[in-house]
């Protein structure tokens, strides 16, 4: 019996799932961004980081619960606006704000977006499936009008400008890392999350929602706890972007963002934990590189999502995933193979 | 005499015009194993669903350990000790086999709110235990939804077992397996029966299987009880001859 030597990717992956060795890949080419020239990949990168923590949150819903909203931009658009709010009540005259109040603004956007959740939530938990997904679209978009027609509140159309964060974090670099350091510790609270008990309760919720209930868990309220998760770290992730964007808009609040958590889910694959990260690396590049040649951006996203549907339903990673288990199978099979015609090699005389 | 475990008094269901369960009296008592028998469509599926709370019922009383639990949602029955396994496997296809009966433990543990927990290690003493009591502990890393016919009910029992409970419902617990695994399943379900005092009621068409492992039957036709005793006694019986054991005869 040969014991089987394994590397520190086979390891990882024992231990994480196709999420071990992509995130660490990931974390590696992150730390690398910011000393590629030019402020332009920086930028992206910090991109990528945020809506990647969106998407994930996102999956929190598709993935682990089966369900898929069509809203989920509102609690972004929510933690957006809350952080936004506070920043320009706390800013000074001269529009400069000192580094306290400018954190105590980013962390204004995760407890609105939550309690906003809870409401959505309550109502939304009671269905399923295109029921749930519609619903969640139809709470979206009145909140995306709420904040496009309330003029005094909100500023409207209009938006929030000025949204200019103190000058350590006006140079890219120390807030791409500043972002990478809350999504990453984000991004670990979620992995645990969906590592717990809770986490595999949602995949019971997932496969077989009525077998769940027959377990004793209380699929309603489990459902709401997950979406309130979903729409706090939703609210993180756009906390983080008034202040990297330097504004927020009503946009950030509609479908069409909602649309973007969904496709980035798509292309990573909503299998994996990391997939939705990695979807948003995709899309958010490749949006940086071909705008800069062609107008025709959704026309190419529409062609790249069509393909992923048609020919990788499980995302890349879910691509890849199942070419690694479909080898390690073959593997395994030949070990196995191989050790039961040892031992009549060792009987002959 | 001892206590009843499941008092059922006056049951009633319609489905629109459907009358599928009609004025049902039935009681258990604690440690007894008894079958439902009943040509299709009689309604022993719908009679198992108002016990567990899928279905509510239009009338009558469920009442179990002594206290009702009548109207009860699903998740309040299990945790008051009535599981059930389903005539069609339905377990969670997308899991592996001992996350099926992990998530299953820690339901009854209760645990599904410990959000920082980890899942590995939380009842895995417990998780062993069901695998190895259903014969599953070979199969534990496999995908749920890839199983064998037969695997899947194993599984689908060892589910029901992990909620701990004290009445086990079967909705025919070996339909789709072999002829092997249909005797090793009920010889699992007899010895749960006799060592852990497990109450047990299961529905079934196999009547060999019936009256070898009930002690006592309930023959259900168009909603209503029609005849209850020992196996004995109905197979004697001319009523049951007609509406269903003679579609049996060999």
């Amino acid at each position: 019996m040969t014991a089987k030597t394994r590397g520190p990717w086979s390891r990882l992956y024992a231990g994480f799932g196709i999420s071990g060795p992509v995130t660490l890949l990931l974390l590696a080419a992150a730390l690398g961004v910011p000393w590629l020239p030019g402020e332009f990949w920086t930028h992206v990168g910090t991109e990528v980081l945020i809506f990647g923590l969106f998407a994930m949150s996102f999956n929190l819903l598709y993935g682990y619960m089966g369900q898929i909203s069509f809203g989920h931009a509102a609690f972004f658009g929510v933690g957006a606006y809350a952080t936004a709010m506070l920043f320009t009540a706390l800013k000074g005259a001269d529009g400069q704000i000192g580094i306290a109040e400018f954190l105590l603004s980013l962390l204004a956007g995760p407890p609105v977006a939550a309690l906003v959740a809870l409401v959505v939530g309550f109502f939304c938990v009671r269905l399923t499936g295109i029921y749930f997904a519609i619903l969640t679209l139809a709470f979206g978009e009145l909140l995306f009008y709420i904040v496009f027609s309330w003029y005094t509140f909100t500023k409207g159309d209009d938006g929030i400008q000025g949204l200019l964060p103190p000058p350590f974090f006006q140079d890219s670099t120390n807030f791409y890392f500043f972002t990478l350091a809350i999504v990453a510790v984000a991004a670990a609270v979620m992995w645990r999350i969906t590592e717990s008990p809770f986490g595999y309760a949602l995949r019971t919720l997932r496969d077989n929602q009525r077998r769940a209930g027959f377990l004793g868990t209380n699929v309603r309220v489990h459902m709401l706890v997950n979406f309130v998760l979903a729409g706090t770290f939703a609210g993180i992730a756009g906390a983080l972007w008034g202040p990297f964007s330097r504004s927020v808009n009503p946009g950030l609040l509609g479908w069409g963002e909602s649309g973007i958590a969904v496709f980035m889910t798509l292309i990573g694959g909503a299998g994996s934990f990391i997939g939705p990260l990695l979807g948003s690396v995709i899309y958010t590049m490749l949006q940086a590189v071909v705008k800069m040649y062609t107008v025709y951006w959704p026309l190419t996203i529409g062609t790249i999502i069509l393909l992923i549907v048609l020919f990788a339903p499980g995302g890349i990673l879910g691509m890849i995933d199942k070419r690694i288990q479909a080898t390690r199978a073959r593997k395994d099979a030949a070990g196995a193979d191989a050790a039961a015609a040892a031992p009549a090699k060792e009987q002959r005389p | 005499m001892s206590q009843n475990i499941l008092e059922v008094t006056g049951l009633e269901k319609h489905f629109g015009g459907v009358h599928v369960t009609c004025d049902i009296h039935f009681a258990m008592q604690e440690g007894e194993q008894s079958a439902i028998i009943g040509p299709n469509g009689a309604g022993k599926s719908t009679f198992m669903n108002l016990l567990t709370g899928y279905h509510r019922p239009d009338a009558g009383k469920v009442v179990f350990a002594g206290r009702e639990i009548t109207g009860m949602p699903p998740h309040k029955v299990v945790r008051r000790g009535i599981s059930r396994a389903f005539q069609v496997s339905s377990i969670f296809g997308r899991m592996t086999v001992s996350e099926n009966v992990r998530a299953a433990v820690q339901a009854q543990m209760r645990a599904t709110f410990r959000l920082f927990a980890s899942a590995r290690t939380l009842g895995a003493g417990e998780t062993e235990r069901m695998l190895a009591l259903c014969g599953l502990e070979g199969k534990r890393d496999l995908v749920a939804g890839e199983l064998a016919q037969g695997d899947k009910k194993r599984l689908e029992l060892a589910i029901a077992l992990a909620g701990k409970p004290r009445l086990l419902l079967l909705d025919e617990p070996t339909a789709g397996m072999s002829i092997d695994e249909a005797r090793s399943t009920m010889e699992l379900v007899d010895r749960l029966n006799q060592e852990l005092k497990l109450t047990v009621l299961f529905t079934e068409h196999d009547m060999g299987i019936v009256f070898n492992h009930a002690r006592k039957l309930t023959l259900l036709h168009r909603g209503e009880i029609i005849l209850q005793g020992t196996p004995e006694e109905v197979r004697a019986n001319e009523t049951a001859q007609k509406v269903y054991l003679g579609e049996h005869r060999t």
